[in-house]
C-alpha cells in the first residue's frame, strides 16, 4: 500500500479539481481550500521523498491489455522527476496561495478557477512523473486542456476566448508531430517505456528515420514551449489571470517542452540524438531566443514583455539540449522557474494595485508606493538578466560555455540575446518604477496584502540564493548535477559585457528625465521600432496568408469535397437509405401483432435451417 | 420416473434460499396489502427494496449463479426505489387516484419476478429452467400491463402476453425435441455428445437446440424474437420497462449460458459438429447488432430508443457466446453489470422527467445542463458508458466483446471478417443516438417555462452511485 503512495501526486489534485467543480461550485472560499490543500500536500511529499523517504517502486498501472501491446501506465521517481516535481508543487503552492488575494473580489466563478488550476496541477505531474511516452502525452493532451481553461477564464472578453482558442489549436499543431514520433519511437525501440529505450534502438546510430523521429517529437516541444514558429501563442495567453500565467506560461508547463527532450536524452541516450536533429534543436532554439528579446525590446504591456522574455529564455534552454547540455538546460529551467514565477506574479502585485492597468507608460513612480514588492521584481529581474551573484547568472553561464564549447555562431547570438535581454528589462524597470506616477492609477498604488507578498519573499530569495552550489546541487532536477563556480573566462567577460552594453543603453534612452515624464515610447517612431511592434509581422503573416490563404484555399476544397461528395453522397444518400431503412423498419414494427408473430416465425424458421443445412 | 427422481435429486432447498425469501416477501406484502386497510403503501417498495438489495448483498459470491443473483436482486431494488419514486403516476392508475388499494402490487410483482431469476441461474435441468423462465415471464406480463387505465401500457401488456406465449411454446417444443434426442433434460455432454454422432439423431437435437435457443432470445431480445421490445418498452410503466431491460435481459443470457452449457463443454472435442451452431448464434448476433443499433437511430421517444439500444447491446453481448468458451461467462457479467447500471439510471432520470415534465421524448431532456448540472452530468456518464466511451465500464466490456471475437477469428466461415466490421459501424450508431439525449441536455435551450426539476434524494443517490460505479470500473480493470 505504502509503495503507491506516490500516486497521490495525481490523485489528490484530480480529486480536489473534481470536488471544487461537481460539489463547491457555489462554495468559492471551500473550493479554494481544497485546492490550496491538495497543493500543499503534493508540496510537503514531494519534500518527503527528496529528504530521502522510500516506499519502494509504485505499482504500475494497467489500464487493459491489448493483444501484444499492454497499456501500463506507471511512475518514475528518479533524480529528475522528483527534483522537477519540487519546482512544479513548490511554484504551484505560491501560486494558489498568491491567487488568493489575487482573485479577491473578481466577479468570476472562483471554484471553477481553482478548479482549473488543480486539473493542471494533475496534468503537470503526469507529464513529469510519467514512465512513458503514453502517460506524458496524456498530461501533455491535459495541461494543453487546462491551459485553455485558464486562459479563458474571464470567457466573457472576447480577448481572453480568443487567445485560449489560439493557444489549444497551435499546440495541437506541435501534438500532430509528437503523437507520429511517439509511433515513430515505437518502431524504433519497441517499447514507450523510457527505462526499456537505452540499448534497444533497432536502427543505425545517425540515420534518417531516426532524425525523422527525434524531429517529430522536438514538434511537440515546439508547440509546447512555444518556440518559432509555433510561438505566437504565448503571448496571447496573457490575457488569462497573471497568477496562471506565472504558473503555467512562464515557470511549469512552457518548460515541459525542455524536460521531455531531456527526458529522452536520458533515457535514449545522446546516439539518438542524430547531427542533423541536434542542428535544427539548436537552430530553432536560437531563433526563437533573438526574435522574442528584439520582439520584448518594443513591448508596452508589462504581461507581454515577461512573455517575450519567457519565450527567450526557453528558447535559451532548448539551445542548450540541441548543443547537448541537457543538465545546462535543466539548470536554467529550473532557476528560470523559479525567477520568473516571480516576475510574473510581482506584476501581478502592480496590476492588481493599478487597478488592473498594464501598460507601462500608465505607471511610473511605483517604487515608492509599492517598494517591497519592487524589490522583489528588481531581484527577479536580476537574476533574469544574469547580474553576477543572482541565479540566473549561473544557469545562464552554463548554457553559454556549452555554446562555446560547441558552436561560436550560436555563442555570439546567445550574447546578442543577452544584451536585449538586459536592455528590454531596464526598460520596463525605468519606465514602471521610476520617475514620477503617470496616471491616477499608479498615484493610488499600494503594497498588496499578505497572501500577496508572501509568495513573492519566498521566490524572491530562491531566486537570489538558488543558483549557488550548495542549493544548486541538492534540487537542479538532473541526475548527479554539479554546478561549476564561476570562473575568470570568455564567457564570463562577454556576458558582463553584454550586460553593460544592454543595460546602458537602455539607461541612456529611458533614464532620460524626458523620457521618465514621456506617455509613450520615444523610440515609438522609429521603423524598426514599429516592426517590432508589429511582432516582426509573424502575426499578420499567420492570419493573412495561412489563416486567410492557405486555410481559406483549402477550405474551399475542403467544403467542395464535404459538400459535394461527403454531404450530397455520402450524407443525403446514407440519410435518404437510413430513412428508407427506418421508413422500413416502422413498417415491420407498426404495432400489429399478427406482422410481429408472422416475422418471429419466419425467424425462427431460418434458423432452424440454418442450423440444418449447414450441419 | 427415473428423470423426475434425479432431477429432484439434484437440488437442495438451501439453493433456493433467495427465491424463497423473495416469494416470501411478495407474499407477505400482498397479503398487508389487502388486509391491512391502514398501511401505507409507501413502505412497500421501500420495503421490497431493502430485503432485495439484502438478498444481494447476502448471495454475493464468485460463482456464476451468485454473480447473476445478486445483480438480479440489486436491479430489482432499483427498480422498486424508481416505483417508489414513481408512486404517484401508481396510485393514479389503480383507483384514479382515490385510493390506494392494490397499489402494493405493484411492488410485489417485480419480487416475484426476481425470484424467478433467482432460481432460473441456478436451475440445472430444462424442467427447472422452464418453470423459473415462467415465473419471471408471467409476472412480467402482469407489471407491463398494470397500468389498466392507459392506454399504451393495455397494450404492451397483450403484445407480451400473446408473443411471449409463442416464445413459450416455441421453448417446450424444443426441450421435447431436445429430450427426445438425447433422452434427458439435463443437458448431460454425454448425451449430446452421443445425439451429436447419431445421424439419426443430431438434426433432432439440433432443431430442438434452435427452438430453445429461439424461446430464450425472446427474453435476450434478440432478432428474429425482438419485435415486442420497442413497443412494450415504450407501453409499460418506466420502472416496468427498467426491469424488463435489466433484470428479464439477465435471466435470458443467463438461461442462454445453461443451454449452451453443453456445447460449451464440448467445445475442445467436437468442434466441427458445432460450427453450425456458432454461425446461427453469428448470424443473430449480426442482424441483432444490425436491428437493435440502426433502428434506434430515427427514434425520439426515449423509452423506444432506450429499446432499441437493448436489442444493440444484446447484440453485443451474443457476440461473445460466439466462441462457445468456458471463459465467457467473467465477460458477459460484466458487460450485464455495465449495460444494468447505465441502462438503470437512465430509465430512473426518465422516470423523474417523465413525472415532471410529462413526456417521455427524448426533448424532455433539454437544458439540463443548465438547470441541473450535476444531474445531467450523471445521465452524461450513463449514456456515455452505454455507448462505450474510455474511462467508463461500458467502454472495457465493449471492448472484451471486440477483443472476444479477434480472439476466435480462426473460426470456421470466417465470422470475424464480417462480424467485426459490423460491430464497429454498430458501436459508431450508438455514438449517434446516445448523443443525441446529451445534444438535449446541453445544446438545447430550457424553454421559457421551463423550471429546474426536482430529483428526488432517493433518485439523486442511485445516480451518484451509479455514476461512481461506471466510472470507478470503468478506470480500475482490475475490479472488472
Amino acid at each position: 500500500m505504502m509503495q503507491n503512495l506516490p500516486w497521490l501526486f495525481l490523485v489528490l489534485p484530480l480529486a480536489a479539481a473534481a470536488v471544487d467543480w461537481l460539489l463547491l461550485a457555489r462554495s468559492p472560499r471551500a473550493a479554494a481550500g481544497v485546492s490550496i490543500a491538495s497543493a500543499l500536500v503534493t508540496l510537503a511529499l514531494c519534500i518527503a521523498y527528496l529528504c530521502g523517504m522510500q516506499t519502494g517502486a509504485p505499482a504500475a498501472y494497467a489500464w487493459f491489455p491489448a493483444q501484444g501491446f499492454d497499456l501500463n501506465l506507471g511512475l518514475l521517481m528518479d533524480a529528475l522527476s522528483m527534483k522537477m516535481m519540487l519546482v512544479v508543487t513548490g511554484i504551484g503552492a505560491l501560486v494558489h496561495i498568491f491567487s488568493l488575494g489575487y482573485m479577491k473580489g473578481d466577479p468570476s466563478n472562483l471554484s471553477r478557477y481553482f478548479a482549473g488550476l488543480s486539473i493542471f496541477m494533475f496534468s503537470m505531474s503526469c507529464i513529469v512523473l510519467a514512465d512513458s511516452l503514453v502517460l506524458t502525452f496524456i498530461g501533455w493532451e491535459m495541461v494543453g486542456f487546462s491551459s485553455y481553461l485558464l486562459i479563458g477564464h474571464w470567457y466573457h472578453k472576447d480577448a481572453a476566448a480568443d487567445a485560449a482558442k489560439k493557444a489549444f489549436i497551435t499546440n495541437r499543431v506541435g501534438d500532430f508531430g509528437f503523437l507520429i514520433g511517439i509511433l515513430l519511437t515505437l518502431g524504433i525501440f519497441g517499447s514507450l517505456h523510457y527505462a526499456d529505450m537505452a540499448g534497444h534502438m533497432k536502427v543505425a546510430a545517425g540515420s534518417p528515420v531516426l532524425t525523422a523521429a527525434m524531429l517529430c517529437l522536438f514538434c511537440g516541444a515546439v508547440g509546447k514551449s512555444a518556440q518559432f514558429p509555433l510561438h505566437v501563442w504565448l503571448p496571447d495567453a496573457m490575457e488569462g489571470p497573471t497568477p496562471v500565467s506565472a504558473l503555467i506560461h512562464a515557470a511549469t508547463m512552457v518548460a515541459a517542452g525542455v524536460y521531455m527532450l531531456v527526458r529522452l536524452q536520458v533515457s535514449m541516450g545522446l546516439d539518438a540524438f542524430t547531427d542533423t536533429a541536434c542542428c535544427v534543436i539548436a537552430g530553432i532554439g536560437a531563433i526563437t531566443a533573438l526574435l522574442s528579446a528584439l520582439m520584448a525590446a518594443q513591448q508596452d504591456d508589462i504581461k507581454r514583455v515577461l512573455a517575450y522574455s519567457t519565450l527567450s529564455q526557453l528558447g535559451y534552454m532548448i539551445m542548450a539540449v540541441g548543443l547537448l547540455a541537457g543538465e545546462a538546460a535543466m539548470f536554467h529551467l529550473y532557476t528560470h522557474a523559479w525567477f520568473k514565477a516571480l516576475l510574473f506574479l510581482a506584476a501581478g502585485a502592480i496590476i492588481v494595485r493599478c487597478h488592473h492597468e498594464q501598460y507601462i507608460w500608465n505607471m511610473g513612480g511605483l517604487r515608492k508606493k509599492m517598494p517591497l514588492t519592487v524589490l522583489c521584481f528588481l531581484s527577479g529581474t536580476c537574476a533574469l538578466v544574469a547580474v553576477p551573484g543572482f541565479s540566473g547568472f549561473f544557469s545562464k553561464e552554463s548554457i553559454l560555455e556549452a555554446a562555446w564549447e560547441r558552436s561560436l555562431p550560436l555563442f555570439i547570438l546567445g550574447i546578442i540575446v543577452a544584451a536585449f535581454t538586459t536592455f528590454y528589462m531596464v526598460r520596463l524597470c525605468l519606465v514602471a518604477f521610476c520617475g514620477k506616477a503617470r496616471t491616477h492609477e499608479a498615484e493610488q498604488a499600494h503594497e498588496p496584502g499578505f497572501t500577496m507578498l508572501a509568495p513573492l519573499f519566498v521566490l524572491a530569495i530562491l531566486s537570489i540564493i538558488s543558483g549557488y552550489g550548495f542549493v544548486a546541487d541538492q534540487l537542479v532536477p538532473y541526475a548527479e548535477f554539479h554546478a561549476e563556480s564561476a570562473e575568470w573566462s570568455a564567457t564570463l567577460f562577454a556576458g558582463l559585457g553584454a550586460l553593460i552594453v544592454g543595460g546602458g543603453l537602455a539607461w541612456l534612452i529611458y533614464g532620460r528625465p524626458a523620457s521618465l515624464a514621456a506617455k509613450s515610447d520615444p523610440l515609438g517612431a522609429n521603423r524598426f521600432s514599429r516592426v517590432l511592434r508589429q511582432r516582426l509581422y509573424i502575426d499578420a503573416f499567420y492570419d493573412r496568408v495561412l489563416v486567410g490563404g492557405v486555410q481559406y484555399w483549402f477550405s474551399c476544397l475542403v467544403s467542395c469535397v464535404d459538400d459535394g461528395i461527403i454531404r450530397r453522397l455520402i450524407g443525403q444518400g446514407l440519410g435518404l437509405l437510413t430513412a428508407w431503412a427506418g421508413h422500413l423498419l416502422g413498417r415491420i414494427q407498426d404495432g400489429s401483432l399478427r406482422g410481429y408473430t408472422m416475422m418471429t416465425a419466419l425467424g425462427v424458421l431460418i434458423l432452424m435451417l440454418i442450423l440444418i443445412i449447414l450441419f | 420416473m427415473s428423470t423426475t427422481n434425479l432431477i429432484s435429486s439434484s437440488y437442495s432447498w438451501g439453493q433456493f434460499t433467495p427465491t424463497l425469501v423473495l416469494v416470501g416477501l411478495a407474499l407477505l406484502i400482498l397479503i398487508a396489502d389487502a388486509f391491512l386497510p391502514r398501511l401505507n403503501k409507501q413502505t412497500c417498495p421501500i420495503l421490497g427494496a431493502v430485503v432485495s438489495a439484502g438478498v444481494a448483498c447476502f448471495t454475493a459470491g464468485s460463482s456464476a449463479s451468485a454473480l447473476f443473483t445478486s445483480l438480479a436482486c440489486a436491479a430489482t431494488a432499483v427498480c422498486l426505489l424508481m416505483a417508489y419514486d414513481y408512486r404517484s403516476l401508481v396510485y393514479a392508475s389503480v383507483a384514479g387516484g382515490k385510493h390506494e388499494d392494490g397499489a402494493a402490487e405493484f411492488s410485489a410483482l417485480p419480487l416475484l419476478a426476481c425470484a424467478g431469476v433467482c432460481a432460473l441461474v441456478r436451475s440445472r435441468d430444462l424442467i427447472m429452467l422452464f418453470a423459473s423462465l415462467e415465473t419471471v415471464t408471467l409476472a412480467s406480463y402482469a407489471m407491463s400491463g398494470y397500468f389498466r387505465r392507459n392506454q399504451g401500457s393495455v397494450e404492451a401488456g397483450v403484445k407480451y402476453l400473446i408473443l411471449g406465449a409463442v416464445s413459450t411454446g416455441l421453448l417446450v417444443m424444443g426441450a421435447a425435441w431436445f429430450f427426445g434426442a438425447t433422452g434427458s433434460f439435463t443437458g448431460d455432454p454425454r448425451f449430446v455428445l452421443a445425439a451429436l454422432s447419431n445421424p439419426y439423431l443430431s438434426v433432432g437435437m439440433l432443431l430442438g437446440v434452435a427452438l430453445l435457443l429461439a424461446g430464450i432470445f425472446f427474453k435476450v431480445g434478440a432478432v428474429p424474437m425482438h419485435t415486442w421490445i420497442p413497443d412494450v418498452y415504450q407501453g409499460a410503466p418506466t420502472p416496468v420497462s427498467a426491469f424488463l431491460a435489466v433484470v428479464s435481459k439477465l435471466a435470458g443470457f443467463g438461461a442462454l449460458l445453461i443451454i449452451l452449457l453443453p456445447f460449451i463443454m464440448l467445445q475442445t472435442t467436437v468442434r466441427d459438429m458445432v460450427h453450425s451452431l456458432v454461425l446461427m448464434l453469428a448470424i443473430v448476433a449480426a442482424a441483432t447488432l444490425l436491428l437493435g443499433n440502426l433502428g434506434a437511430i430515427p427514434q425520439q421517444n426515449a423509452k423506444r430508443l432506450l429499446g432499441y439500444s437493448s436489442i444493440g447491446q444484446a447484440g453485443f453481448i451474443l457476440v461473445f457466446f460466439v466462441s462457445l468458451r468456458s471463459t465467457i461467462i467473467g465477460p458477459v457479467f460484466n458487460y450485464l453489470l455495465a449495460y444494468g447500471i447505465a441502462t438503470l439510471m437512465a430509465f430512473y432520470a426518465l422516470a423523474i422527467l417523465r413525472m415532471q415534465r410529462g413526456s417521455e421524448e427524448l426533448s424532455v431532456f433539454r437544458g439540463l445542463g443548465r438547470t441541473n448540472p450535476r444531474t445531467a452530468f450523471m445521465i452524461t456518464v450513463s449514456f456515455a458508458s452505454l455507448a462505450g466511451v474510455p474511462l467508463t465500464a461500458g467502454f472495457l466490456a465493449k471492448l472484451a466483446s471486440f477483443q472476444s471475437l479477434i480472439g476466435s477469428m480462426g473460426r470456421p466461415q470466417f465470422i470475424g471478417l464480417w462480424l467485426l466490421p459490423i460491430m464497429i459501424v454498430c458501436a459508431a450508431a450508438g455514438f449517434y443516438y446516445y448523443f443525441k439525449a446529451l445534444r438535449f441536455m446541453y445544446w438545447e435551450k430550457p424553454q421559457a417555462n421551463d423550471v429546474p426539476v426536482v430529483f428526488p434524494p432517493v433518485c439523486t443517490c442511485v445516480l451518484a452511485l451509479g455514476t461512481l460505479l461506471l466510472i470507478v470500473l470503468g478506470v480500475t480493470p482490475l475490479l472488472f
